[in-house]
């Protein structure tokens, strides 16, 4: 089975924001909430550089492990989900998170946020595949129909890498080799450990 | 009449100048702005004048667009729903010269309609259709797009827009799979051998299958299979020197040197003359390659692997410009008084376009005192032209909520600036904009940045009310051209919308 993993290649980015305009359509993400996003380092400075973030579907998921009705899940593929119907919209997990991917439709006093909602691999939730409540609660899902993530599939430079961790690794690997520089995974050894 | 008209970036002059000044009969008086973003044009507060001196209005677009909302008009204002591209078909060009096939995808909303038969339904009401569309079918007031496209390829000799067809052009639309995706030439299947999408030019009828243009003037490939050298369009000589390409020519040529546009006679000089069928004969008497109606003329002369349009060299020199070289010129309004005396501007014109156009008058002026900050403007990738359908995009608008300036961390320390302010923009014409400031080293210290998709607000005023209901887009802002300036290109009367100068001051 596929190990799925994002890898976005900062000497590539240049934050045209394709990815988080085609994630919004696709998933029909609402207004302020941000699935995706490109955050720019060094703006309009000597060394700038932009990279795509999103939730990164880590192994041992921080997120997983402070939240307090245990609404996360890992499919076989490797993919954070979690369970709409069970979140509390507490918060923990967006302390929790290294990237920052969590995201609440409410901001308001006294923490009423909402329903966390976050990237979801362009894989759906627990509901059934592709049904109607799958595509309201958590958008689509384009793995179960043997698609792979909007966001990389428009990426318009090849910056922003989506798919079978292995072969993400090989075609990274091939550009540094061919570049001739030191690799720079950003984000790998905090979301899927220094080994890899 | 016979002289050139207004360009776009002239209009409200048209309006606003003196009658006596204009070389024609009278002022305008009426503006239709077909797909058109007024905000994308320099001299907003002018303009905004010149669109309530007007006596009939009208827009025809998919969205109001700043033409219904940016004046004080009560009546005369029409606002013609035009269709977007997902709502008809037919052929678009890219600029790469290649078109492109396209299907609709869905009907047209509401009450819009597409262009050609908005444009069919004046021709109607203004009695030429007859004349316009006589080779044109027309089924309920919609011109056949299929027969338009015919007509533009009976019509378009002169750069090789002849041998797209309609049927080509879907046969590529249906065969992607068959063309290579790095040289766009189909390998094998109904289209083989053509560059995706025939891009011009791509000579002759469509029978004659030239597989099209995909780089302009190759001579490493044979005309027939896309090479090309350069036109000879100015002519064979001058000042007696020979404007003809010399031991240059394009592979397979049989003319190995430089040579003039085809004509008939050339063609029978060279002996060619009886590769023409009879009927080509008939056509081709007398006329050249681009007046040749039957083709035969192009036909021939590429089978002898030559350009129609002759061989000549590359011409850096234009002699019909005011510069036949670019030269450095100071902006009208600059901050470097200390160069206008070694690269001065022009002399003001008394009529360009029919237009008397200034240069050197206000050039004269030192602005640069009350006015310290150069002051350019361009684009954001978020939003596209005058933005009002890029704003009207909830994923994009989202993106860039608000109308800023980018402004040097020291300019906005001089003026007790932070980030995230609003600010006033002064242009030094008297009008100016409210916007927030973006500190940022992305521009220089004296040097500002707008971007110029924002309408909606005018000199601090939000007019989003002034939009039908509905039709409002997301994001509203100042237009960065209500504060730019006066100043337009020689040759062309490009408007300038890099080059002018502001002071910013807290709001």
């Amino acid at each position: 089975m596929a190990r799925m993993k994002f890898l976005c290649d900062a000497e590539r980015c240049i934050e045209c924001n394709s990815c988080v305009t085609a994630c919004k359509n696709e998933n029909e993400v609402p207004w302020g909430v941000n699935r995706r996003r490109v955050v720019t380092l060094q703006d309009g400075e000597p060394g700038e550089k932009s990279i795509s973030v999103a939730c990164m579907h880590c192994t041992d998921a921080p997120c997983a492990a402070v939240c307090p009705v245990d609404c996360f899940y890992t499919t076989e593929e490797g993919v954070v989900l979690h369970d709409k119907d069970q979140c509390i919209g507490c918060g923990y997990c967006f302390y929790a998170c290294p990237f920052g991917a969590p995201q609440y439709p409410q901001q308001e006093a006294f923490g009423v946020r909402g329903k966390m909602d976050k990237c979801t691999f362009c894989s759906g939730g627990p509901e059934e595949d592709n049904s109607l409540a799958e595509h309201e609660k958590y958008g689509s899902n384009r793995l179960a129909e043997g698609k792979l993530p909007l966001c990389a599939e428009m990426c318009s430079t090849k910056a922003l890498l989506a798919g079978d961790g292995d072969i993400v690794a090989d075609i990274y690997r091939q550009r540094t080799l061919r570049r001739g520089g030191r690799p720079q995974t950003w984000g790998w050894d905090k979301a899927y450990g220094s080994d890899v | 009449m016979n002289t050139a008209g207004f360009p776009v970036s002239r209009w409200i002059d048209g309006v606003l100048e003196d009658k006596e000044n204009i070389a024609q009969r009278d002022n305008l008086r009426a503006m239709v702005f077909w797909g058109h973003a007024p905000n994308s044009q320099t001299r907003g507060a002018e303009m905004k004048k010149a669109m309530e001196e007007l006596e009939l209005l009208v827009v025809v677009d998919p969205y109001p667009t700043a033409s219904a909302i940016m004046h004080d008009r009560t009546d005369g204002v029409y606002l013609l729903p035009a269709c977007t591209q997902f709502e008809t078909y037919g052929s678009v060009t890219a600029s790469n010269r290649s078109l492109q096939w396209r299907d609709k995808v869905i009907d047209p909303l509401f009450e819009s309609l597409p262009d050609h038969t908005i444009m069919y339904k004046f021709a109607k009401k203004f009695g030429y259709d007859q004349e316009m569309f006589k080779n044109i079918q027309v089924n309920d007031d919609e011109p056949l797009i299929e027969d338009i496209l015919r007509e533009l390829n009976k019509g378009m000799w002169t750069i090789g827009y002849t041998g797209q067809s309609p049927e080509r052009l879907k046969d590529h639309q249906q065969n992607w799979h068959t063309f290579n995706t790095t040289t766009l030439k189909a390998e094998g299947g109904p289209a083989d051998g053509d560059f995706y999408g025939l891009p011009w030019p791509c000579w002759g009828t469509p029978e004659m299958r030239h597989p099209g243009t995909p780089v302009l003037y190759n001579t490493s490939r044979p005309v027939a299979e896309g090479g090309l050298t350069f036109r000879a369009r100015f002519g064979v000589e001058r000042d007696g020197v020979n404007l003809l390409a010399e031991g240059s020519w394009s592979k397979g040529s049989e003319i190995e040197d430089g040579y003039p546009e085809f004509t008939a006679d050339m063609l029978k000089q060279l002996g060619w003359w009886d590769d023409l069928t009879e009927d080509e004969k008939v056509a081709a008497e007398g006329k050249n390659w681009k007046t040749d109606l039957s083709g035969g003329i192009q036909r021939v002369a590429i089978k002898h692997g030559c350009a129609p349009f002759g061989n000549a060299k590359a011409r850096s020199v234009v002699w019909t410009f005011p510069d036949p070289v670019p030269i450095h010129r100071e902006p009208l309004y600059t901050s470097r008084r200390d160069l206008v005396e070694k690269y001065p501007t022009y002399e003001d014109r008394k009529s360009h376009y029919r237009l008397p156009t200034r240069y050197g008058s206000i050039q004269a002026n030192d602005f640069s005192k009350d006015y310290p900050l150069i002051h350019t403007s361009g684009r954001l990738v978020e939003y596209e032209g005058g933005g009002e359908e890029t704003r009207s995009n909830p994923w994009l608008a989202e993106l860039q909520q608000d109308m800023f300036v980018e402004i040097n961390p020291a300019d906005a320390n001089d003026r007790g600036i932070k980030d995230g302010d609003m600010v006033w923009v002064n242009g030094p014409e008297g009008s100016r904009i409210k916007v927030k400031a973006m500190i940022t080293r992305r521009v220089e210290r004296g040097v500002v940045f707008t971007p110029f998709h924002f309408a909606g607000h005018m000199q601090g005023e939000d007019r989003r009310s002034k939009y039908p209901e509905g039709a409002d887009p997301y994001v509203l802002g100042e237009a960065a051209n209500t504060v730019l300036t006066y100043g337009y290109d020689s040759v062309t009367q490009m408007q300038e919308t890099k080059c002018s100068l502001c002071q910013i001051e807290p709001a």
